[in-house]
């Protein structure tokens, strides 16, 4: 078994990179080396000509600004909210426990065409069209169920013991809460972070209900795919892959399977 | 201190008042990067100027039109002044209590605006939408391959069943393109097929459209395998791939192809006729007001400078767009476009426009049914289309 290990690997990260090449190598090729009748897979000439055109077009930039403000807030909205409620999910009984976060899920079974006319009527009225934090509120309650599932799951691994311990020593509540239970489940509200911040990046059915002019960055890459150039298009899906992958790599330091070793004899 | 702090003060709040008294006209359009580029430097500032106003564009896509304007209509603030609309989607708008009549703007409308386009905005006896840009499918061909064959352009529907066997035979696969993945790009290019066939395209036992679907069968074998998952955008790349030779698409593909893909062996041309004629839908874009537009007056005056002379021939020669007036003729500044733009005004000059029916979504459905079954599935003509057009009959009747 452990021997199938290495090309189980070996498949799935080809698996997950084969489209990223795909878009990296085509967003770098000279057209007439993509647009033929037999196009190659490995490339024979660079160019930055389809990156220049997108770059100069000063029409990424505000996009890209936006999508990062959006999906961060979402992220701190939805953790600040999710994580004391997961707190004390994590206290009730399991039974009750999971049936609150299945309720919570339930909001998620509306797709999301449905809700979001409504939505863009009361954002309209309120002036929260075409803002980053109009979208931020429209995409907290797609959010927030996410992160209370795996942040419930987070707090709900570590021992009680270790919270007794804390409180012998002498912390109260928001001492144990800040420097014990949080470290320990950082793993956790790393992966909810992670997760959260992925659903809001590529988000796209309500920020077309809440855009007029300040797009986002999914909107920007479907407005080049309408114009049907497959370069620019490559470049823009480039640009915003780069940061989640810089994203993806800066956290994934934290998230270790060892993390809650040991703390109790 | 204090007179400062009241100074400060005015100066603070004053750009806000002023800007605030400058009128302000929110236009929307859905146009690709380089148009937007002409339209922010050279069109919309000179509006500016003689408007004393600020004009706020922003690109909104055709599809996602009817959705803002509706939630804005619910919410009880149109923010939205004047919109382009393709005028391939206008119905909604008018059943949707959308977009105000613009009855008064028929005798406005300069004399020059070819006849043929003002048909557009009219839908049950009331103008709701006026000409902006007009728009037609030509036919793409790779030059290349054609002398490689020996082959000509075909003119008519035996020089094109001629062509499409020559490259099949040739080949063993088709080169010639039908837009048969369904939904608007199949239903759009059968229109104007049957209507050059000399078929009634909303009567399925028609004996043109008849005519025209048997054509199409006998066609089948000689398709180009691409034909399956062909619309606008796929068209583009089946010619850019060299899957397909020969096919008919709207002219954004040329700049994307010539210019952008760098395939200088495609050439165009405005197309094939049937028996009948040769048919080209007018698509492209129209102006429209939304019901509770803040700024009417100065929409109204954006449509009279987007229909000028000034405009037009300045969209005409910087873009390439074919002129909805006939006081301008082909002034297109870069070399390459010119034959496009030829191309484009001939085949408008052939322009049909697509009638507005209430029942236009039931009536795609059964046309890309019978191009699927026709095509797709090997069903005979005479098989698929009497219960289509029974049903299309009663779509009719309830109409």
């Amino acid at each position: 078994m452990r021997s199938l290990r290495v090309p189980f690997l070996l498949v799935m990260v080809l698996f997950a990179a084969a489209p990223l090449y795909g878009l990296l190598k085509i967003s770098l090729s000279p057209p007439g080396e993509v647009m033929t009748a037999h196009p190659t897979l490995v490339p024979h000439g660079i160019t930055w000509r389809h990156w220049q055109r997108v770059i100069e077009s000063g029409q990424i930039g505000a996009p890209l600004r936006k999508s990062l403000l959006v999906a961060s807030g979402t992220t701190a909205l939805a953790l600040l909210l999710a994580g004391p409620a997961a707190y004390s999910l994590v206290q009730l009984p399991l039974r009750w426990r999971y049936g609150v976060l299945i309720g919570l899920f339930l909001c998620r079974m509306l797709p999301e065409v449905s809700v979001a006319m409504p939505i863009a009527v009361v954002f309209l009225r309120w002036g929260l069209m075409d803002t980053a934090l109009g979208l931020t509120l429209a995409h907290l309650p797609m959010a927030l169920p996410v992160a209370a599932w795996v942040l419930t799951t987070a707090f709900g691994n570590i021992p009680r013991d270790v919270e007794e311990a804390a409180a012998l020593d002498g912390c109260n509540l928001w001492r144990t809460l800040a420097y014990v239970i949080i470290p320990l489940a950082l793993p956790g509200v790393i992966v909810a972070a992670l997760l959260v911040w992925l659903l809001s990046w590529e988000e796209f059915v309500l920020a077309t209900y809440l855009t007029l002019g300040d797009k986002t960055m999914p909107l920007q890459v479907y407005y080049y795919l309408y114009q049907g150039n497959a370069f620019v298009t490559a470049v823009a899906a480039v640009i915003m892959t780069v940061p989640v992958l810089l994203l993806s790599a800066l956290l994934q330091r934290f998230i270790r399977e060892t993390s809650l070793a040991g703390v109790v004899r | 201190m204090r007179w400062l702090l009241v100074v400060l003060g005015i100066l603070a709040v004053l750009p806000t008042w002023a800007a605030a008294e400058e009128p302000a006209l929110t236009v929307t359009m859905r146009l690709a990067e380089a148009e937007w580029e002409v339209m922010r430097r050279d069109i919309l500032p000179t509006f500016e100027i003689l408007c004393a106003c600020k004009v706020r564009a922003i690109d909104v896509p055709p599809e996602a039109l009817v959705q803002r304007l509706r939630a804005m209509q619910q919410a009880g603030r149109m923010d939205i002044d004047l919109f382009a609309q393709d005028n391939m989607r206008l119905q909604e708008l008018v059943d949707a209590g959308l977009v105000s009549p613009l009855t008064a703007q028929e005798s406005e409308m300069s004399d020059s605006v070819y006849p043929a386009l003002r048909v557009a905005g009219v839908i049950d006896k009331q103008r709701y939408f006026v000409p902006f840009r007009p728009n037609v499918q030509i036919a793409y061909y790779n030059a290349d391959k054609f002398t490689e064959y020996d082959l000509q352009p075909p003119r008519t529907w035996p020089e094109l069943l001629a062509v499409a066997r020559a490259f099949a035979e040739r080949d063993g696969i088709g080169r010639v393109l039908f837009k048969g993945a369904g939904g608007a790009p199949t239903t759009t290019q059968l229109y104007e097929w049957i209507v050059a066939g000399g078929g009634d395209p909303f009567d399925f036992a028609d004996s043109g459209t008849v005519a025209t679907f048997e054509f199409l069968a006998s066609l089948r074998p000689y398709l180009s395998p691409e034909s399956r998952r062909a619309k606008w955008d796929t068209t583009n790349d089946a010619l850019a791939q060299d899957a397909a030779f020969l096919a008919q698409n709207w002219p954004f593909g040329v700049p994307l192809l010539v210019k952008d893909y760098g395939k200088t062996a495609i050439r165009t041309y405005s197309g094939w006729a049937g028996p009948a004629r040769q048919a080209h839908v007018i698509g492209g874009d129209v102006l429209g007001i939304p019901v509770g537009a803040r700024n009417r007056r100065l929409a109204l005056a954006m449509i009279q400078f987007l229909q000028s002379h000034m405009v037009q021939e300045a969209l005409t020669e910087r873009l390439g767009w074919p002129s909805l007036r006939s006081d301008i003729g082909d002034s297109t500044s870069e070399a390459w476009m010119r034959p496009h733009a030829e191309s484009v005004q001939e085949a408008l000059s052939h322009g049909v426009f697509r009638a507005n029916v209430g029942y236009w979504a039931d009536y795609e459905r059964l046309a890309n049914e019978a191009v699927q079954r026709i095509l797709w599935r090997a069903e005979a003509p005479a098989t698929v289309l009497p219960p289509l057009a029974a049903r299309l009959d009663a779509l009719r009747k309830r109409e």
